[in-house]
């Protein structure tokens, strides 16, 4: 596929930039700038990264390829926005004819979240009171788990109950695992030795560092992003194919 | 099977209220339907001129905020006092999108400078027989351009119930969520935006 840079600053440039991976501080400032200066909504952004999330989930693992009799997908949401997200993404999922399940822990006080949260109760997403410590268990009933716990904003070395818990499960399921924009327990700037292994890495709006050298498979979800921001920070992001609203690295 | 103007008005309220659906997140689902739409009903590659080009036509209220999803030129008279509607429009100014500052009563200009026209000004809550300029006469204007009309959920001007005798006559309509009595006939190309329904409201639809 051809990438062109369409702006007329680089005309002349022969080779293409390399794509940038963010710092925990750059990713902030860029989502501060996005509220604050640009007036998106939380909501709003939540909605855009849920969608691209469930798209690139139908683009890794389309439903005729699922393993089991039944489409079914365990989606771990987190107490913030990375577990909204996880939220909206179930959402879509039931809409693409997924069988998701959520376990979310920990519910926010915060009636944005909450809000999330009606809206999966309300298409009928069951959601799990415990999780199974029992590894063999998640193995036979989930073809996917979506690890929406921690994101970006977490502390990496401070991780607490429910989700320390849960992080020694997932190392030990045989079931592929997708984390969304940060593989939960991750340092964000450096990749992990000893957290979870994720098979497929959804990056929300630019890829963080510790992806650099993320040997599964890895999509990037930020069309939304205004131009002025890509190149305040130099995000060098490719083109994305057609309408889609991801892409794959 | 469509709704009337009162069950369109109904299912939003349950959606806002009930389902907790925020509603700065579903006009970002219904804008970027249309768009999707449009890009299906008029690929870039099968546009007849040299540019792109595509002026979105703005309304103050949510339809003009779908509108707003969309690209290049927007005509957006009247902004809306509601700082959900102004956020969207500091989005699109963001994004080096023009608003023009007025819009050419002179028809062949319209014509020869634009692909598409997305009508995005008024939608089912406005009152079809009591329109106010500018709206009037943007609508006066849009009868008689050449470039073809795609409207946002109603075409603007129409009875949310009735077939429009000499309303504008788009080619396409993007009907958001459900289609709305007037659309039942429609004789252009139609598309249903609204996947995001939860199933009960979709159970009650059907009903």
């Amino acid at each position: 596929m051809d990438k062109m840079n369409h702006s007329s600053a680089e005309a002349e440039a022969e080779t293409i930039e390399p794509l940038r991976y963010l710092s925990k501080e750059e990713a902030a400032a860029i989502e501060t700038e996005l509220l604050r200066d640009y007036r998106f909504g939380q909501q709003q952004l939540i909605e855009i990264w849920g969608q691209a999330c469930a798209t690139a989930i139908t683009k890794a693992y389309p439903l005729a390829t699922l393993a089991k009799k039944q489409p079914t997908v365990l989606v771990i949401c987190g107490p913030d926005q990375n577990g909204s997200i996880g939220l909206v993404c179930a959402r879509y999922l039931r809409m693409f004819e997924y069988e998701p399940t959520i376990y979310h822990p920990k519910r926010s006080s915060q009636s944005l979240h909450q809000d999330f949260t009606v809206q999966c109760e309300k298409m009928d997403i069951p959601f799990l009171s415990y999780l199974p410590t029992e590894v063999q268990l998640i193995n036979d009933a989930y073809n996917l788990v979506i690890d929406a716990m921690l994101g970006p904003e977490a502390d990496h070395g401070n991780i607490k109950e429910p989700y320390s818990g849960i992080l020694v499960t997932l190392k030990q399921i045989k079931t592929p695992i997708v984390s969304v924009d940060v593989p939960s327990g991750w340092d964000v700037e450096e990749p992990s030795q000893d957290g979870i292994s994720p098979d497929v890495l959804i990056s929300l709006t630019a890829p963080k560092k510790c992806a650099m050298r993320f040997s599964g498979k890895h999509f990037l979800a930020g069309r939304f992003l205004p131009y002025d921001i890509q190149k305040k920070y130099e995000l060098n992001l490719p083109d994305y194919p057609g309408t889609d609203c991801l892409i794959e690295l």
